[in-house]
């Protein structure tokens, strides 16, 4: 069966899931810090790695940003997810969480490796747990600091095949701060989750 | 006695776990209705009792319904259907005017004490 396509229905499913999911995450990374997060509806997509920049809603194509990506398996299903920042809303969320420090190399990585802990960590298990799987998490790396948008995908680019690809973006309410989730599953993943849906579905 | 029901999400999933979660003994009608401004003509053409509303839709989202239903003085129950679970989302619809907030997935057994909470339910004593 090909996994190119994705009808309605499970593209729905999923979508329903990722709300889920999506929100268990902005809960969580609210409380940390103390703000409201605006949701949106999450993109869920079968999609060419050459479209992935397009997709990313929160990414200004002009500035630099820096990213976090941290690999997930489990039960038939693996994938990778990113966590994408521009740069220029570190300062805010350092005054966010009054950091004070005057290494603002450090502090930015800080901010990076946190968000993306909680973000990525709190969405994957609200997803495991209603596809009723379970998710181990590799360690996260760094994928790129301080690059433009379109490098940092070129360059990544040969990891990833047409997948099946969430896209979220988070958005701070009253400030200008703004983040990109992505999570891109392997191809074999696909019919694995479409399994998992027909449960869901039944 | 039938209660009239809309049921407003943009995915047709989680319509449908809305529905199934509705208690088997609950008299109703239930209509469905896909973005927020289809729900406020439906409940302007219909008299709809109860409306089930999920906040994050394209088009009109579930905050401009309820903005709408206050300011018109529309007498329906709402209850929010939601994945956003912020302390504050569940705080600002319920100064909105929403009876109840239900997180998703929804559970059947948090519906059905919404609904006995309010009187759209009536179980006779055991």
């Amino acid at each position: 069966m090909s996994t190119t396509e994705l009808s309605e229905e499970y593209r729905d499913c999923f979508q329903e899931i990722t709300n889920v999911a999506m929100g268990q995450a902005a809960d969580k990374l609210a409380r940390f810090l103390d703000v409201f997060i605006i949701l949106p509806v999450p993109n869920v997509n079968m999609l060419e790695p050459s479209e992935l920049a397009m997709a990313l809603g929160a990414v200004n194509r002009s500035e630099s940003v820096s990213a976090v990506c941290q690999g997930f398996i489990g039960s038939g299903i693996a994938g990778e997810a990113m966590l994408i920042f521009n740069d220029s809303t570190f300062q805010e969320i350092a005054q966010l969480i009054k950091a004070d420090t005057d290494d603002s190399n450090k502090l930015e990585l800080e901010i990076l490796m946190d968000t993306a802990n909680l973000l990525i960590g709190t969405f994957l298990t609200g997803l495991a747990e209603q596809l009723e799987v379970r998710f181990s998490l590799g360690q996260p790396s760094v994928l790129g600091r301080h690059v433009n948008i379109e490098d940092l995908i070129k360059i990544n680019e040969h990891r990833w095949k047409q997948t099946l690809t969430i896209e979220i973006n988070y958005k701070i309410e009253g400030s200008n701060i703004s983040c990109d989730l992505l999570i891109l599953f392997t191809d074999d993943s696909v019919n694995i989750l479409k399994q998992k849906a027909d449960y869901l579905l039944e | 006695m039938s209660i009239s029901i809309l049921i407003c999400d943009d995915s047709n999933f989680a319509r449908k776990q809305v529905l199934r979660a509705l208690p088997a003994d609950l008299q109703a009608n239930v209509s469905q209705a896909v973005h927020g401004e289809e729900a406020i003509q439906m409940i302007r053409e219909n008299n709809i009792e109860l409306l089930f509303l999920d906040l994050t839709m394209p088009i009109m989202d579930g905050y401009s319904v309820l903005e709408h239903l206050k300011k018109t003085d529309t007498n329906c129950f709402v209850i929010v259907v939601s994945g956003d679970i912020q302390p504050d989302a569940v705080e600002r619809v319920k100064k909105l005017g929403a009876i109840g907030f239900l997180k998703k997935p929804v559970n059947k057994q948090e519906i059905e004490s919404l609904l006995i909470e309010f009187g759209l339910l009536i179980r006779p004593p055991l």
